[in-house]
């Protein structure tokens, strides 16, 4: 019992010192203080994250509005950060433990009703805000182009490269490379022939997947004339990281003229090297066959002399230079036989031999010969 | 080992049992325990239901009957039937025990038993009649998958009824004491309300 | 030889998989001649079979079905035999136990055992990383690598290492005498093991171990080499295992409370993992789900998702699904985290947690919310349109509750008498640092950011904000705040200090610049890169490794105190909350008898306040600060 009242007592005690504690660690310029450092970190902050080169160069109309609302977002969010670490360094200096306080407690705060609705408001306000603003952004770069035109692309995707197949003025092609004008809308239809990809254009910052069974789209309008980079986003098995391809964005005119050449029947008639007539090994390495399913060399491989620029198999000027027909030959037919430095076994397909006729093969070995001689 | 190792904690304690613990709730620790157990495979069939609504309503593939294959609506029917009355020939074991009831708990309980396992038969029964396999279309993934799960549910159902029969048999329970009769029949009556969802869902939409 | 082979045990563990294997066979070679497949004897086929059957052979040799088998047989059992209770050696600790601190024991150290592995491939990661091109992995082991990293972190790292810190306190919390169901506890606990074992050994199959991320996407997933078979079915162990222990805390928080200890009394630990666990039991079937699918469409040749030749099949249901799980359990692997950084702020700030029924209001709602933002994971997936602005709509609303609470602790430190010893350390760190990650995460909710930036390093950056700067930052401190409860003994503060300050600087070191290679344009999950990359992922690397090497400061300091640190008092934080009532570590029982709760757990600063009192007149000995005041004087 006497414990007991002692025990109170001191608790008493406790409290008249937590008190004069408190109030000797609660300066007022304390709050004014923090208030000022964090207006001023916030702003330094904000201004520091809009100095930074976030993005990669931007190469479409949509990338305007989404660099935009990289910033609003930062505006946005500095503050928050800021807010919370200020408050846990200004409490960590004033109220951390000094020597001899070992035994105080704070004082016995259980909440605030109106601080509690204010730090539930303000942020719910300040998401609608930015859940409404993302919201028109998104309209805005998925809305359709005003004048109603545009050209539709077709691509492909399969491990590990990218076909695409235009269809300009009646005439329908495929490619391995993808080359657009410039300002003008162009809609991707994207396929998968196997697993997901992801059909990425960092310039133009949209990418969608590319799902097996369904066709997914977007549009852009490119703005940028140059070679960005086509990027797989989505893990697609072990060549998914060497997926890489690259769009030409060109002008009007020297679109045309690309597309005239594209489109032109190739040596044989038909859609690479078809029945009747010597095979193209030009046209074989750069659209591939569709028919049987043998995948466009240069998908995947560089070869200046066929403007390809693929990165997923090694550079083939680099690579073929000076090279024999029988060891070409050995490479497109069986190529895990030697795999080129820094590159992994079992992506390039292994089924030339089957979905390409000797023949075929032949005009390939002779034309990627003469091409890198 | 184990029997040195109590030697040596008889040395320490007096004391050979945690205190008893507080009961906090009116629910039964096995009931609630059961309960928990039957929302999460809820949510298991709800994941089987989630490729069914994307197969056949989203994708919109056609459902049964397909190139000529058809779902045995009516011997399902029947088997519906059997499964539906062995949910009451379980309640009726639970309600005897209560009662003290000895005889109707084993007569109950292996009724309901037997007629399990003649669902289970017919299912298979019916999965070698049926003309096709899982892999000729999704669909038939979804109904094998469905079926087959509901159907693993019922093999595991019956292993606990079979606990309650041999455990009945040799004597156990009591007006008293009989949550091992209730707990493994509120999982039945689970696998019951179930198969109709199936039924309906799978055979009957 | 015959007793230790019948007697349940390592050896006779040993013998069942023997015959496990033998059953996996012949039940393969059977079916197969049965169905009148050619060739009888397939090897894959008996390695899936075995891979699901094995587990249960070595789970019923070391004696984890035991009891239910006698009950079931009828056979007469001793509900009150506790021989396997409690630890009084080492080896204790390597056997089917029944007493809730053992297993805590047993799952936090194992946890941390697969912390190491993971951290370990980690660093061969950021080996290869280091600079474009190959340098000492090809891109199918890299692949590999990054999944087993994923997988082994998230599954066998932070949703146990949770469940085993709550396994041991919450018990004590709710002053209960163990957990409401001990053998399925000690089961829940003997299926780790098994799930890690088997992620990890996939290393050894052939073609190498699954390589299709922790989120395995099928249809890649279905045509990926047999290791994949180690992740689909090694996860169903894993969920197996946390189903039972959430349904074990939820039975034991609702029916073995104290007397007085009402809801609005429970410390927020226990209330992160009430609602921890209510996610668990709703939403992990759905990746089991998922897992037996892709199993179907692979040993059974179902059709699930498979499109070729007019299969019918559906790709997209698999994001769905596993998304539905998977969201949910990025809270799973948060949740407890802020109870503990709550039981934590509020005994080193010595004040009462500030807002106590907003902080559990605020855990309902995300609970609630967790299930409705799933989609925000396929903004790209190619999925109908119109989903994902309602998602975007949900997905930022829990920045709202989150926000609750992160001020609320804010408030707790205000005008608080903050003891700035590593725990609290830890806790503040886990403030700032997932208050980034929940900003990062809230710019991935909206749409057309996501569009450029998913599937790459800026996502890195998130994932290892919220779950290394988020979780992995409450995990530490919560070890360090209950060391002493657990092992009887005090961890070297010094050393505790520079390991946080190590970590914390190392790890923003390392995952800061992801936020911005990753909007430059560098893709996740690639085993080479542009150029123009190289920079900042040499110096990732390069701090990576810091960051490795001062988790090593945590193991020596752990190893070293458990072994031969100072004797800890029963009581060293002055807590009010019951764990700390009791003698550390606690008597094998928990109590003599069961305390009576009369006031809140965060009392601090009230004067006289008390929060249980034992039975036999003595209250619980009081913190309000005079006893240790008046010593001081
Ligand atoms: C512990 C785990 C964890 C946690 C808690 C979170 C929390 C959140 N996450 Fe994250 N997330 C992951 C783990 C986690 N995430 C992982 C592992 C992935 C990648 C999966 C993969 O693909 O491999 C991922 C991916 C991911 C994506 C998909 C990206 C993509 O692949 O394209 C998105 C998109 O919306 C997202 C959003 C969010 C949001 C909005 C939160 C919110 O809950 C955050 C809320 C918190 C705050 C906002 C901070 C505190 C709040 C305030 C201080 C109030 C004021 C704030 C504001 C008004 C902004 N996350
Ligand atoms: C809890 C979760 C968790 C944790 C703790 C970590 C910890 C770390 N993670 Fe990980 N990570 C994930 C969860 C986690 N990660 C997830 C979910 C993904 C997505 C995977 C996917 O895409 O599917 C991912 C992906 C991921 C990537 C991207 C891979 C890719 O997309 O290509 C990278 C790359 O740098 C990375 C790095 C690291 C590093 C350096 C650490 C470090 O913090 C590790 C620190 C090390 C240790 C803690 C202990 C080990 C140290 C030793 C044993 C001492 C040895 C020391 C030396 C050799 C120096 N992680
Ligand atoms: Cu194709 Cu990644
Ligand atoms: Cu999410």
């Amino acid at each position: 019992m006497a414990q007991e009242e002692t025990r109170q007592d001191e608790a008493a005690a406790t409290e008249a010192e937590a008190a004069e504690a408190a109030e000797r660690r609660t300066p007022r310029r304390t709050a004014a203080q923090m208030i000022g450092v964090g207006l001023l970190a916030s702003v330094l902050g904000v201004l520091g994250g809009l100095l930074i080169d976030w993005f990669p160069a931007p190469g479409s109309t949509q990338a305007g509005p989404i660099d935009t609302l990289w910033d609003v977002l930062l505006i946005a969010s500095v503050p928050v950060f800021v807010l919370v670490t200020v408050v846990i360094a200004f409490s960590v200096i004033n109220f951390r433990m000094r020597p001899g306080e070992e035994g105080i407690d704070g004082p016995p705060i259980h909440g605030n009703t109106r601080l509690e609705v204010i730090w539930t408001a303000v942020p719910a306000i300040l998401i609608v805000g930015l859940v409404t603003y993302a919201y028109v952004v998104l309209r805005d770069i998925e809305q359709a182009p005003a004048s109603g035109r545009e050209r539709v692309v077709k691509v492909f995707g399969e491990q590990f490269a990218w076909t695409f197949e235009y269809n300009e003025g009646g005439r329908r092609f495929r490619n391995a490379q993808l080359y657009l004008p410039v300002d003008e809308s162009v809609k991707f239809e994207v396929q998968s022939k196997d697993v997901i990809h992801d059909f990425w254009v960092p310039a133009f910052r949209m990418k969608i997947d590319a799902v097996p069974g369904i066709t997914t789209s977007y549009r852009v309008t490119p703005t940028a004339v140059g070679d960005h980079a086509i990027v797989c986003a989505e893990l697609c098995g072990l060549g998914h990281a060497f997926m890489r391809q690259t769009a030409h964005v060109m002008t009007s005119d020297d679109f045309g003229a690309w597309v005239r050449r594209a489109s032109a029947p190739a040596g044989g008639g038909g859609g690479g090297g078809a029945s009747g007539g010597a095979p193209d090994g030009k046209q074989l390495f750069a659209a591939g066959k569709d028919s049987t399913g043998a995948q466009p060399c240069g998908a995947c491989h560089k070869l200046s002399d066929a403007g390809s620029s693929g990165g997923t198999g090694p550079d083939l000027d680099q690579a073929l230079r000076g090279k024999d027909a029988a060891f070409i030959e050995r490479a497109i037919v069986d190529p895990n036989a030697e795999i080129a430095q820094g590159f992994g076994p079992n992506v390039m397909p292994d089924n030339y031999r089957s979905t390409l006729s000797s023949a075929e093969v032949d005009a390939l070995v002779k034309y990627l010969q003469d091409a890198t001689k | 080992m184990e029997a040195a190792s109590i030697a040596h904690g008889h040395a320490e304690h007096e004391h050979h049992g945690p205190p008893p613990a507080n009961r906090s709730s009116r629910v039964e620790p096995q009931l609630l325990g059961m309960l928990l157990f039957i929302i999460s495979e809820v949510m298991v069939f709800g994941a089987f239901f989630t490729a069914y609504f994307f197969i056949r309503v989203v994708s919109g593939d056609r459902w049964f009957p397909i190139e000529e294959n058809e779902l045995p609506v009516a011997v399902a029917g029947i088997n519906t039937a059997i499964l539906v009355s062995s949910s009451f020939t379980m309640h009726w074991a639970q309600t005897s025990i209560k009662n003290g009831n000895r005889f109707g708990l084993k007569a109950g309980i292996l009724t309901t038993f037997v007629l399990g396992l003649t669902f289970l038969f017919i299912q298979v029964n019916e999965y070698v009649h049926i003309g096709f396999a899982p892999h000729d279309f999704a669909q038939g993934s979804v109904f094998y998958g469905l079926t087959g799960l509901h159907g693993a549910h019922v093999f595991v159902g019956l292993t606990l009824l079979l606990t309650v029969v041999i455990r009945s048999w040799r004597g156990h329970f009591s007006p008293e004491e009989h949550r091992g009769v209730e707990v493994p029949g509120i999982y039945w009556h689970f696998v019951d309300v179930m198969w109709i969802i199936v039924y309906s869902t799978v055979y009957l939409l | 030889m015959f007793a230790k082979l019948s007697a349940p045990g390592w050896y006779r563990a040993a013998l069942y998989l023997l015959i496990g294997l033998g059953f996996s066979y012949v039940l393969s070679i059977g079916a197969r001649a049965g169905f009148g497949y050619d060739p009888v004897l397939d090897g894959e086929a008996v390695l899936q079979i075995a891979l699901i059957a094995m587990p249960f052979f070595f789970l019923a040799g070391m004696g984890a079905f035991d009891y239910w088998y006698h009950w079931a047989a009828g056979r007469p059992t001793l509900p009150e035999d506790h021989s396997n209770h409690g630890a009084r050696r080492w080896q204790d600790y390597f056997k089917v136990n029944t007493d809730h601190k053992v297993i805590g024991i047993q799952y936090t150290v194992t946890s941390f055992f697969f912390l190491f592995v993971g951290g370990l491939i980690a660093m061969l990661m950021r080996a290869e990383l280091a600079a474009p091109g190959r340098q000492f992995v090809d891109s199918n082991t890299f692949n590999g690598l990054f999944s087993v990293h994923a997988s082994i972190l998230i599954f066998l790292f932070i949703i146990p290492v949770f469940a085993g810190l709550a396994n041991f306190v919450l018990p004590l919390m709710i002053g209960a005498p163990d957990m409401a169901f001990p053998r399925l506890n000690a089961l829940s606990y003997w299926m780790l093991p098994v799930a890690g074992l088997m992620m990890l050994v996939s290393f050894f199959a052939p073609g190498g171990s699954f390589a299709t991320g922790w989120t395995a996407y099928a249809p890649l997933s279905e045509t990926s080499p047999i290791g994949q078979v180690f992740f689909t079915i090694g996860v169903q162990f894993a969920g197996a295992s946390s189903i039972a222990t959430a349904l074990n805390f939820l039975v034991t928080i609702i029916t073995m409370r104290a007397p007085g200890m009402s809801f609005f009394r429970l410390p927020l630990l226990v209330w992160a993992n009430f609602s921890t666990s209510l996610l668990v039991v709703i939403a992990t079937p759905f990746i089991a789900a998922s897992q037996f699918f892709v199993l179907l469409d692979r040993a059974l040749g179902f059709d699930f998702f498979r499109v070729a030749g007019g299969a019918g099949g559906d790709v997209l249901m698999y994001q769905h699904v596993f998304w539905f799980y998977s969201h949910p359990a990025v809270y799973i692997m948060m949740l407890p985290g802020f109870g503990i950084v709550s039981e934590i702020l509020a005994v080193k700030s010595r004040k009462p947690i500030f807002g106590y029924r907003m902080m559990a209001f605020s855990l309902l709602a995300i609970v609630v919310l967790g299930f409705t933002v799933w989609a925000h994971h396929m903004f790209v997936s190619g999925m109908q349109s119109w989903i994902r602005v309602p998602m975007m709509v949900t997905t930022a609303i829990i920045a709202v509750p989150t926000g609750i609470k992160i001020f609320s602790w804010l408030a707790t430190l205000w005008r608080g008498v903050l003891h700035l010893d590593t725990p609290m350390l830890f806790a503040l760190g886990f403030v700032t640092m997932f208050t980034l990650g929940g900003i990062s995460g809230v710019m991935l909710a909206m749409i057309p950011l996501t569009i450029h930036v998913s599937d790459t390093y800026f996502i890195v950056a998130h994932i290892h904000y919220v779950l290394f700067g988020g979780s992995l930052f409450t995990i530490f401190a919560g070890v360090y705040y209950w060391f002493p409860k657990m092992t009887g003994r005090m961890y070297d503060e010094t050393l505790g200090r520079v390991h946080f300050w190590t970590t914390f600087v190392f790890f923003n070191v390392t995952f800061a610049p992801m936020h911005l290679i990753g909007v430059q344009g560098m893709p996740r999950r690639v085993a080479d890169y542009a150029a123009e990359f190289a920079d900042w992922n040499l110096a990732i690397s390069i701090a990576s490794f810091c960051l490795g090497l001062s988790s090593l400061l945590f193991l020596y300091n752990i190893i070293a105190s458990w072994r031969g640190g100072p004797r800890a008092a029963a009581n060293p934080w002055r807590a009010l909350t019951l764990e700390w009532q009791v003698s550390s570590p606690p008597p094998i029982f928990n109590f003599d008898s069961v305390p009576t709760v009369v006031g809140g757990p965060y009392e601090y600063g009230v004067p006289g306040a008390v929060h249980g009192v034992f039975k036999g007149g003595a209250e619980v000995p009081q913190p309000a600060g005079a006893r240790e005041h008046a010593a001081a004087d």
